[in-house]
């Protein structure tokens, strides 16, 4: 009987199996087009007085910051469709007026005084899902108004990317006068533009992480010095040679130089520590020019140019000196003014192409890939990368007079900075 | 004298030796055919609604959209080697010397006669080569030469917006791929470390007519941005080109996946 039982349960089993699943064919997919992010940024929301009267050039530092990162599409706010009495909070905001004009993310900010101290609150929304992404708030002194927009930029960049924003960094550069050049220090965008040394000859200044800036300068001597001080302060001879020295370069962590002095026909590297101590020699080609070093974000390597192969071109070379010079670019016959990337990977330089335009490139240190990221404006020259590696700002003489420019390391997104009329030359991107 | 045992009797109650009728026989005999049933039912449903059979071995498709063209001449197709055929003198000989005579003794083989004839073919085989050659060379040279989009190589009913000469994979995969990869935009703020490992995938249920009925995000990348966009990239691309008829119900009941990375 219980075998019958069983005989029964095994035969139903095994002659009705379960129905066959069913199949769900797979596709992969990628090699997707990048885009910047449309995002609506209001005018700021003020509660008092003080906010109102901040409200301006706070806007102007926040918009150029998000505009020229390159990362996002700063959406026109002619287009806006919401109304204008909408608040700062989620509950007061029609998400569909956004989504609307394209918008996939809304910056609302709104300022306020108290104190000495002048407060804004940052929220960020996404249009799509309806719902508070970010909210941040920060305070700085009142008077301090693009500081604090630079300050609600990097927070916002760092939601993005994880990664540190440029906003709140720093330029130097040569400005051109009747006499010679001077030596001038800004915000980031070329606001706030504070000198550095003026009167005379001053050249190729280098910004070093601790806001220190070094330069060649014909002021002191009859002969071209090294000099290092910071904006405002009394400079400081650290080189003190004889002969000439220029292209001074701070090391990542800041605490060593590099520079380039003229020996005989040509010109020679040299290593210091930042204050010029421990000075040592690191070529010794006789009659070649060995000049513009650059060093490599973990400060074993310098980049360079060289005439030792007939024409200048980029080489690197071991910062302790050991080894020989390898040879970088092998394209064209003119490639100057060596940058090397803070992320490692690219260095920007300067090259002369055949119709004699300078333009800008990148080539890559380890597949030797060279990229174009600037063509028909003008001579465009001296790249200097921001401190994360995204940005590079140079000079370019594409609307007659040489002015200082901000473009993403592709190339994309060229903006001039906003500076006061004039001849600006030689920048260099520090913290 | 046979005793009849008092049933009532504790010793008759609990002896195992006596046979009693089992309470539990006609739930059990209900039970087996209550699953019968079921297990009937369960397997005319299967029959009646039934797809196709799991492939474990299934790999992802690659599907490429193949280009509208002229199709390539296939002489210049890849091809493997081959010996060129013998001449026929040869295989004359070789027909020849297939049942050869039988002699009582040796006999001078007629290499001097057999020269001549040896020389004649290799000749004309190397003239055959050396014609063969220049039409592939002139074809060749045809081809490199090719620069106008209409003497692209492709097939005569391939798609204008296509990228390979060849038939690949599926040829509905590669419209629908290069359907949703031209919508396919992810926004810069992505980092250079996100852009290597995001990964999402999202079913889609396409209708007869190629309308989306359905999107849903079966795997999520954990970055709601990448999400958004990938689910975005399929709405955008929608309506779909009608599925071929063998596809319409798959793609209707079950759906197609697709694997997005940036």
């Amino acid at each position: 009987m219980r075998a019958a039982q069983l005989a029964w349960l095994v035969f139903m089993v095994s002659a009705f199996p379960l129905p066959a699943l069913a199949q769900r064919q797979y596709i992969e997919i990628s090699g997707a087009n990048f885009r910047p992010l449309p995002l609506a940024v209001t005018f700021p929301l003020t509660t008092d007085e003080g906010g109102q009267s901040a409200a301006l050039d706070f806007d102007d530092a926040f918009a150029f910051d998000l505009a020229a990162a390159g990362l996002f599409q700063v959406l026109d706010r002619r287009s806006f469709l919401a109304d204008k009495k909408e608040g700062l909070t989620s509950g007061t905001i029609q998400f569909a007026r956004w989504t609307d004009i394209g918008a996939d993310f809304l910056v609302k900010t709104q300022l306020s005084t108290g104190g000495s101290e002048l407060h804004c609150d940052l929220r960020l929304f996404s249009v799509a899902a309806g719902r508070e992404e970010l909210k941040v708030t920060r305070a700085v002194a009142a008077t301090e108004r693009r500081k604090l927009a630079h300050l609600l930029a990097d927070e916002l960049y760092r939601h993005f990317t994880g990664e540190a924003g440029p906003f709140s960094t720093h330029l130097v550069y040569a400005r051109t006068t009747p006499k010679g050049k001077d030596i001038w220090f800004s915000d980031w965008d070329g606001k706030n533009a504070v000198s550095v040394i003026r009167g005379g000859l001053n050249l190729l200044p280098a910004l070093s992480p601790n806001g220190i800036v070094a330069y060649t300068s014909y002021t002191k001597r009859d002969r071209p010095e090294l000099f290092a001080n910071r904006p405002g302060a009394e400079p400081v001879s650290i080189i003190k040679t004889g002969t000439l020295v220029s292209g001074v370069a701070f090391s990542r962590d800041g605490k060593r130089i590099a520079w380039a002095q003229a020996s005989g026909e040509g010109a020679q590297l040299w290593v210091a520590d930042s204050n010029g101590s421990s000075a040592r020699q690191l070529t010794h080609s006789v009659g070649v020019l060995n000049t513009s070093p650059s060093w490599s974000p973990d400060g074993k390597r310098l980049a360079f140019v060289s005439t030792r192969g007939g024409t200048p071109q980029i080489y690197l070379l071991s910062s302790d000196g050991s080894g020989s010079p390898t040879r970088l670019t092998f394209q064209g016959n003119y490639n100057t003014t060596p940058a090397w990337s803070p992320r490692g990977d690219l260095i920007a330089f300067t090259a002369r192409d055949e119709r004699n335009a300078f333009d800008l490139f990148t080539v890559h240190v380890e597949t030797r890939k060279i990229s174009r990221l600037t063509q028909d404006q003008g001579n465009n020259e001296e790249p200097s990368f921001s401190p994360n590696g995204r940005l590079v700002v140079f000079s370019s003489t594409r609307n007659g007079r040489s002015q200082l420019f901000v473009m993403t390391a592709d190339g994309n997104n060229q903006v001039p900075l906003k500076m006061e009329q004039g001849d600006y030359t030689t920048p260099d991107w520090g913290n | 004298m046979v005793l009849d045992p008092d049933p009532m009797h504790p010793a008759v109650l609990q002896s195992q030796f006596i046979r009693r009728p089992a309470a539990i026989a006609p739930f059990l005999w209900l039970s087996i055919a209550g699953h019968a049933l079921l297990m009937t039912l369960i397997v005319a449903h299967g029959y009646l609604a039934r797809g196709p059979t799991l492939d474990l071995e299934q790999k992802p498709i690659r599907a490429t959209l193949v280009r509208k063209g002229k199709p390539r001449d296939e002489r210049l197709l890849p091809r493997k080697e081959e010996l060129p055929p013998p001449p026929r003198e040869s295989i004359q000989n070789q027909a020849a010397t297939a049942s050869p005579p039988v002699f009582d003794r040796a006999v001078a083989v007629p290499l001097a006669a057999t020269k001549p004839s040896e020389k004649k073919s290799s000749r004309q085989e190397g003239a055959k080569d050396a014609a063969r050659r220049r039409e592939l060379m002139g074809m060749w040279d045809k081809a490199s030469k090719a620069t106008k989009l209409d003497e692209l190589q492709g097939q005569e009913d391939g798609d204008p917006l296509g990228d390979s000469a060849h038939q690949e994979g599926e040829r509905y995969w590669g419209i629908l791929t290069a359907q949703v990869r031209r919508h396919y935009e992810l926004p810069k703020t992505l980092s250079d470390q996100e852009r290597l490992q995001l990964k999402a995938n999202v079913i889609l249920w396409i209708g007869k007519a190629g309308e989306l009925v359905r999107a849903e995000l079966s795997k999520s990348s954990g970055n709601a941005l990448f999400d958004n966009a990938v689910v975005l990239a399929t709405k955008h691309a929608s309506p779909f080109s009608p599925p071929p008829e063998h596809l319409r119900e798959s793609l209707q009941r079950v759906g197609v996946e697709l694997g997005f990375s940036p």
